[in-house]
């Protein structure tokens, strides 16, 4: 049962690329667990395992080139090894998306590679779409509305 | 254009030299947002520019409040290019807790009714997403109506995901919720159950399962309203009959789903859809462990089957790669969490076991198997300890691997499944350990282990160590003392001083003297070894421990014949007394200091060489003017008993007896079969029982202390030898905490401060005699709590008071678990009783 917390993308300076979270948070609480967890994940050595404790709850990273991909899941409900095929769902399906796609991709594009999550994750975290061929079909039918909407304004 | 403004915003931030630099570029862009968003003629175009700045800004943890209600209108476009964004928007800036929300119920109606199957989604995603619960009832039927009519596999899982969501959020919508439409509609038909469907069907029978046992829990607390109770529990079990007609379908899909390859979209590395075989596995383990409570005929009739399906899994499924192993990991969890029956059990450990397995390359992927391994073997020892115990050299393996979290993990297991018959194996294994880690640490800057994380690891181990060894009673002394020597010499550095005490209660406590003797007398022989003795540093806790060692065994040691007399004879061990004593003479040590000084009159009986005794008699005088009155007390003290005759002498400073320490009973709890399950929020809730986490005081009247000579001395030459037996009275400003029915218990505030409560216990005995009463009590984490001996003594008349006093150093709001045991009248059986008290005060 997936049951995310929080979807962090965060470079190797430490900047926020993404984050989406799914469970009510204040900000100064966002900031906190952003700030603790950093240092913690980058101080990893690449041989280390990508799970750990924080505070209530554990943290499951995996790292992509110069990414983080960082998910906070409950321990008794979150599958650990699962939680780290998620991430890797969502990273292949972006790389298909944008063709190799790089870190400057989703920071030029953020919006996209928000609605590619929002189709493999929703509500609270829960896993929605398992395949990729589905969650890209259907981000690209939505990429052809939005230009055939423009393409009308255009003619008219 | 668009795209080229939100682009050379980022830019501008990215090109940004200096973190001023960035702000003033940040803050310009931010106050420029804000007025553009008030002004209402802005185009669509210009807006939608705006929103996704602002979602920039959010991505760089900015305020973006401002923003939340241009979000909203931007919904309302009938474009879907601004739906798209402004949902997204909406999403993200705000939270389930806004009373913005309410704001979304019109236009959320409106597009869950709307002809574009997108921007249906967008709204179930949204709606899934911030779901108040006004939101939830107020919507629900446009979801349901979804679920009824659509025949789009991608709406369906869409709003199933949603509706799971409204479901935790408003119990009460279960009533209206037509559970049967899953089975006809969303299970059985092919072209409409997808993986996607059917990920969203588990989620919702999740939600309706979840629901029921947060419910079925709570029932039998409160019984004010049972009528009301027992229709809606009628209610609950008539939904679950219904839904359990899934079981077997759900069951087959599994099996379908784990046994043959079918599409390569849903394929991860050889796998399956893993994903939805996990969502799967817990959706049947909430079936089962709410229909095997509930003894449920139309759940229970399952269960073989389950179980084979179980065993057919984990069989069926490569352990190769991380997709097969995170199946594996689900079905051990369901197996644990059902507690199945015992050939699944050990099917479980097994597979956990090889999580262990050492592989040829060691990558992080092995690491992560390694690490829910260790964690769920913790957890599973009490059910299954031989099982676990068998796979022992993986565990051992995994001390010495190369992430500090597993060591850690494994540690505790080794800790878990330590017993009489594998003690000296472990201990061992242990020892190897701690000495390879306590090396690491001392060349730290070449090694990989943080140093603050090997110290962690150095003191649990010695803290459980010292913990095994009480508990063991039966186990091999041989292998105990050299293991306690070795940790000493490997981790004395590490160790606290005050908990030298428990290393030397330890020694003391061992039976076989010549064995002990024969080491003491090596060990003396190493550390009196100037030539090897330049280089190595040795620590105070063994030092300490070895001071007292000489006052106690001193006469054996030398007596011994396979004693190295050129090394170790009484010059050499009083020239060792006394240099210790110049080296921590000004220190504030005092605890060093007062052990020397009882070594050194312990030894004075023990020796006749005049000179020598006098070099002994100087180092107990040199410190009758020392600052520290405590020492200086001691050293007048022990002076004039110095020079007592022999005779007179020796019958003070015989050799101690065996420290009863602490009760027995309480080394059972601290076995692993009786350990509460962790990871309790609630602080008083790891108590009593649990020495590993809780903070525990005990204290017996019986313990004897290792400065107990002192004391006796002390009331020998001291003014006040024994006093009267007063009888204590309750003072009158004391509060009834406790009335059991041999015992009052009353508590009277002393002084309460910032860090330090000092209050005091009166117990009555109401009814009978009692004896050998023994108080427990626990505080939260955040505190220590030290209990003085109970006065006048452990046992009291019927009518009479004890007094106990507590002193509570640490933080938070003062709260008291209390246990007192004690046996009635003559009687030999322990009685207890155990109750809570709470302060209103904070420390």
């Amino acid at each position: 049962m997936s049951h995310l917390k929080y979807m962090l993308l965060v470079s190797r300076q430490a900047k926020v690329r993404l984050m989406q979270w799914y469970t009510p948070l204040t900000p100064k609480e966002k900031t906190k667990i952003i700030n603790d967890l950093m240092p913690m994940i980058l101080g990893r050595k690449s041989k280390m395992c990508n799970i750990l404790e924080y505070g209530n709850h554990r943290v499951v990273y995996r790292r992509y080139a110069s990414l983080y991909f960082i998910c906070g899941v409950t321990p008794e409900e979150d599958n650990e090894l699962l939680t780290l095929e998620i991430i890797h769902r969502y990273v292949e399906s972006m790389d298909t998306y944008f063709g190799n796609v790089c870190e400057l991709d989703i920071i030029f594009n953020f919006s996209k590679a928000y609605d590619i999550l929002n189709e493999l994750i929703m509500c609270d975290g829960s896993i929605a779409e398992s395949s990729k061929k589905e969650i890209l079909n259907n981000i690209k039918a939505m990429d052809d509305i939005e230009g055939n909407n423009h393409l009308d304004r255009v003619l008219s | 254009m668009v795209a080229s403004s939100l682009r050379s915003f980022i830019k501008d931030v990215r090109n940004a030299k200096t973190l001023a630099d960035e702000r003033s570029v940040i803050s310009k862009q931010s106050a420029k947002i804000r007025t553009k968003l008030r002004d209402d003629r802005l185009s669509n175009e210009k807006k939608r520019a705006n929103i996704q700045k602002l979602l920039y800004l959010y991505i760089l943890g900015e305020k973006t409040h401002f923003g939340q209600v241009g979000s909203i209108n931007l919904i309302a476009s009938d474009e879907f290019v601004d739906k798209r964004l402004g949902y997204l928007a909406t999403i993200l800036l705000l939270d389930e807790s806004q009373d913005l929300l309410t704001l979304l119920t019109n236009m959320l109606n409106n597009d869950l009714q709307h002809p574009n199957k997108y921007i249906v989604a967008l709204a179930l995603n949204t709606l899934g997403c911030l779901s108040s619960t006004e939101l939830a009832r107020d919507l629900y039927p446009d979801v349901e109506n979804i679920l009824k009519n659509s025949s789009d596999p991608f709406l369906l899982k869409k709003a199933l995901q949603c509706n799971a969501k409204l479901i935790q959020k408003d119990r009460s919508l279960l009533e209206i919720f037509p559970v049967s439409l899953i089975g006809s509609k969303l299970i059985d038909s092919a072209n409409i159950s997808t993986h996607g469907v059917l990920l969203g069907v588990c989620k919702v029978l999740q939600a309706i399962l979840i629901t029921f046992d947060k419910s079925f829990n709570k029932t039998g607390e409160d019984t004010a309203t049972e009528q009301e109770d027992d229709d809606e529990y009628q209610e609950d079990v008539g939904i679950l009959k219904t839904i359990a007609e899934y079981i077997q379908p759900l069951s087959y899909r599994l099996s379908t789903l784990n046994s043959k390859s079918l599409e390569p979209s849903y394929d991860v590395q050889g796998i399956q859809d893993p994903f939805l075989q996990c969502e799967l596995l817990v959706t049947l383990k909430w079936f089962f462990k709410i229909g095997n409570n509930l003894g449920l005929e139309e759940i229970t009739r399952h269960n073989t089957a389950f179980n084979d399906r179980l065993t057919q899994i984990a069989t069926n499924t490569s352990a190769l790669k991380n997709p097969g192993n995170a199946i594996l990991y689900e079905v051990t969890r369901t197996i644990f969490e059902l507690n199945l029956t015992q050939p699944l059990r050990v099917l479980g450990v097994n597979i956990l076991a090889n999580f262990l397995a050492p592989t040829k390359n060691a990558n992080n992927t092995s690491n992560n198997v390694k690490y829910v391994g260790l964690n769920t073997l913790v957890s599973v020892v009490p059910e299954e300890p031989k099982a676990v115990q068998r796979y022992r050299k993986f565990i051992s393996q995994c001390l010495y691997d190369y992430d500090i979290s597993i060591k850690f993990r494994a540690l505790e297991l080794t800790f878990e499944i330590m017993d009489e018959e594998n003690f000296v194996e472990l201990t061992t294994e242990l020892m190897n350990f701690l000495e390879k880690i306590s090396k690491s640490h001392y060349h730290y800057a070449t090694s990989y282990i943080d140093i603050d994380d090997s110290k962690d690891l150095i003191l649990y181990t010695v803290d459980h160590l010292l913990e095994k060894f009480e508990v063991f009673t039966n186990s091999d002394d041989k292998t105990k003392l050299d293991a306690l020597m070795n940790t000493l010499k490997m981790a004395g550095s590490f160790v606290d001083l005050d908990r030298t005490n428990e290393f030397i209660v330890a020694i003391n406590n061992i039976d076989d003297l010549k064995y002990k003797i024969a080491l003491l007398s090596k060990e003396l022989a190493e550390l009196l070894d100037e030539k090897k003795n330049a280089d190595a540093e040795s620590s105070a806790c063994l030092e300490l421990t070895i001071v007292w060692c000489i006052g106690e065994y001193v006469d054996l040691i030398i007596a011994n014949p396979n004693t190295n007399k050129n090394i170790v004879n009484e010059k050499s061990i009083i020239q060792f007394l006394s240099k210790l004593n110049n080296t921590y003479r000004l220190s504030k040590e005092s605890k060093m200091v007062h052990y020397i000084l009882t070594a050194a009159l312990k030894l004075s009986t023990k020796i006749n060489d005049k000179a020598l005794v006098e070099e002994l008699r100087q180092i107990i005088v040199s410190h009758s003017k020392d600052t520290n009155l405590m020492t200086q007390t001691k050293s007048i003290h022990y002076e004039l008993l110095f020079n007592q005759p022999d005779n007179i002498k020796k019958q003070f400073l015989q050799a101690m007896p065996k420290f009863e320490k602490k009760t027995t009973s309480r080394g059972l709890e601290t076995h692993p079969i009786a350990k509460e399950p962790k990871k309790q929020n609630d602080l008083l809730l790891d108590l009593l029982n649990d020495t590993e986490f809780g903070k525990i005081a005990t204290k017996e009247p019986t313990i004897a202390q290792p400065e107990k000579p002192n004391d006796v001395l002390a009331d020998l030459l001291g003014s006040s030898t024994s006093k009267p037996k007063e009888k204590l009275q309750i003072p009158s400003e004391s509060v009834l905490i406790h009335k059991g029915t041999e015992i009052e218990v009353y508590e009277k505030t002393i002084d309460i401060s910032s860090g330090l409560a000092h209050l005091e216990l009166y117990v009555k005995a109401l009814n009978n005699k009692l004896t050998d009463i023994q108080p427990l009590c626990a505080v939260p984490k955040t505190q220590k709590i030290t209990l003085s001996q109970l006065q006048p003594s452990n046992s009291m008349n019927a009518g009479e008071t004890v007094k106990q006093s507590l002193r509570i150093n640490g933080s938070g709001k003062l709260k008291l678990r209390i246990k007192m045991s004690f046996c009635v009248g003559d009687a030999s059986a322990v009685v207890s009783e155990q109750f809570d008290y709470k302060l209103d005060q904070t420390i």
